[in-house]
C-alpha cells in the first residue's frame, strides 16, 4: 500500500478518536463510551488484512497513543492484539451476517474500554459503561461499517 | 480436511509488535518514561489550536471582506470603522476592567490567606476535560506567558483553597496535577483525625481511609489541611465530609467534597521560592 493510502487510513482513525473525545465528555454522563476510533480501526483491517498487518497496526497505535493515549503503548497492543485475531479469522468473518460482525466488533470494542478503564482508570470502572457500550458500539458498527465501505470504494 | 481457513498471517511479526508494545505500556504506567513526550505533545496541540483558530478568524473576515458590495463598503466604511473600534474599545476596556477586579480580588484572597505578596498569578490555558469527568487523571495547564520559573511541586491556590500543585513546565505552559487525581496525595486534618487523602479520579472528590474507632466526625465537617507533607500550608480549609461508608468491619472510607471547583476558577496562584513553608 502506498504511503499516502496509509496516511488516509491513519487521518480517519485519528478522526474517530477526536470523534470519541468530543463526544465522550457528553455520554459519559450517560454510562456511554463511544468508540468511533478503535472501530474505524477494525474495519480498516477487515477490509483490507493484506495491506493493514502488525507494523501499519503499531504505527497506527502508536500516533494514536501519542495524541489520545494516557499512556505509550496500550493503543499499540491492543491494535496489534486485535489486528492479529481479525487476519486469522477473516475469511470466516466475510461469511457473517451484519448481526454477527457487529457483535463481534462491538465485543471486541468493549473488551478495549474494559481493559483500558481497568488499566488506567480503576476507580471509573463500571459494568453498566460496558453493557450500554456494547450495546451503542453494535449499533454504530453497522452505520460505520457502510460508511467507511462506501469511503474505501471511493478512495482506493 | 483443513478447519482452518488459510490465511498470510505471519505470527513472528505480530509477537514482536506485540511484546514491543508491551514493554513500551509497562515502562510508561510503572516509571512515567514517556510523560515528557506526552507533555511535549499536548502543549504543541495547545499552541497549534491557537494559532489555528487566529488563522482561520483572519481568513473568515478576509472572505467576508471579499463578498461585500464594492460601493457599500467604501460608503459605510468610515461609519462602521468607527461603530467597530467604539465597540471594541468599550468591550476591550470592559473586559480588561473585569479581568483586572479579578485578579486583584484573586490577590486580595492570596494575601488575606498567605500574609505574603511573593504570589504569582495565572490564567487557565486547558483543561483535560476528557480525563476530568471520566478517569483518573486531573490535569490542568495554566499560561506562563512570561516563562517565570515555577518549580516542581509547588502548591496552586484558586478561589479561596488549594486545587493541586506543579507538575512540570512546558514552553509557555505550567502543568498542574489537581487534588482530585488518583496519583495526588494531600495530607489532611479534621478535629479528630489526621489522614493522607488521595484523589478520587472523580470531579472535587478525595477519600481516605481511617479506623472506625477513632472516628467521630458527621456527615459535613470542615476538613482542612494539614501540612504534614511540607508542600501545602496548614490549616487552609479544603472542603467537607460528604460520605463516610464500611470497608471492613474496623476501616471506613471518608470521602471529601473539595471547595474549589477548578472549573469555576479562571485564575491561579502559585506561591514563589522565597515564600516557601
Amino acid at each position: 500500500m502506498k504511503f499516502n493510502h496509509h496516511l488516509i487510513v491513519l487521518s480517519s482513525i485519528i478522526f474517530g478518536f477526536w470523534l470519541d473525545d468530543y463526544l465522550n465528555q457528553f455520554s459519559i454522563k450517560y454510562f456511554i463510551e463511544l468508540n468511533f476510533g478503535f472501530l474505524i480501526f477494525t474495519y480498516w483491517v477487515f477490509a483490507m488484512p493484506e495491506k493493514i498487518q502488525s507494523l501499519a497496526a503499531m504505527l497506527y497505535g502508536l500516533a494514536v497513543d501519542l495524541f489520545f493515549s494516557n499512556a505509550i503503548g496500550f493503543n499499540m497492543l491492543f491494535f496489534v492484539a486485535t489486528s492479529y485475531v481479525i487476519h486469522l479469522y477473516v475469511f470466516r468473518l466475510r461469511i457473517f451476517s451484519y448481526f454477527q460482525l457487529s457483535v463481534f466488533f462491538s465485543g471486541s470494542s468493549t473488551f478495549y474500554i474494559a481493559c483500558k478503564y481497568l488499566l488506567l482508570s480503576p476507580y471509573n470502572y463500571s459494568y453498566y459503561v460496558l453493557i450500554l457500550s456494547f450495546l451503542i458500539n453494535a449499533i454504530l458498527w453497522v452505520g460505520i461499517y457502510l460508511m467507511m465501505r462506501a469511503f474505501r470504494r471511493k478512495i482506493f | 480436511m483443513a478447519r482452518y481457513t488459510p490465511t498470510n498471517t505471519p505470527i513472528r511479526n505480530y509477537a514482536i509488535a506485540f511484546f514491543l508494545s508491551v514493554f513500551f505500556l509497562y515502562a510508561d504506567i510503572s516509571s512515567q518514561t514517556f510523560a515528557p513526550l506526552r507533555g511535549i505533545i499536548n502543549a504543541s496541540s495547545l499552541y497549534v489550536q491557537v494559532i489555528s483558530k487566529s488563522v482561520v478568524e483572519n481568513i473568515s473576515f478576509t472572505f467576508s471582506s471579499l463578498k461585500q458590495n464594492k460601493y457599500l463598503l467604501q460608503e459605510n466604511k468610515k461609519l462602521r470603522e468607527q461603530t467597530l473600534q467604539i465597540g471594541l474599545k468599550d468591550f476591550i476596556e470592559k473586559k480588561d476592567n473585569e479581568e483586572k477586579t479579578q485578579v486583584i480580588d484573586f490577590t486580595d484572597t492570596l494575601f488575606s490567606v498567605f500574609k505574603s505578596n511573593g504570589i504569582n498569578v495565572f490564567k487557565i490555558a486547558s483543561i483535560d476535560l476528557k480525563n476530568y469527568f471520566c478517569c483518573s487523571s486531573h490535569k490542568i495547564f495554566l499560561h506562563n506567558p512570561n516563562k517565570i520559573k515555577i518549580e516542581k511541586n509547588f502548591p496552586v491556590f484558586a478561589g479561596n483553597s488549594f486545587v493541586g500543585q506543579t507538575k512540570k513546565t512546558y514552553m509557555n505552559f505550567i502543568e498542574v496535577i489537581l487534588l482530585s487525581d488518583v496519583e495526588h496525595v494531600l495530607p489532611i486534618k479534621s478535629d479528630f483525625f489526621y489522614c493522607d487523602a488521595g484523589g478520587r479520579g472523580k470531579p472535587m472528590l478525595i477519600s481516605c481511609k481511617l479506623n472506625d474507632k477513632d472516628f467521630k466526625n458527621q456527615i459535613g465537617d470542615i476538613v482542612m489541611t494539614s501540612g504534614l507533607g511540607g508542600i501545602f500550608l496548614k490549616d487552609i480549609e479544603i472542603g467537607f465530609i460528604s460520605e463516610i461508608f464500611p470497608i471492613t468491619p474496623d476501616e471506613i472510607e471518608v470521602v471529601i467534597t473539595l471547595k474549589t471547583n477548578p472549573l469555576d476558577e479562571n485564575f491561579y496562584g502559585i506561591i514563589s521560592r522565597n515564600n516557601e513553608i
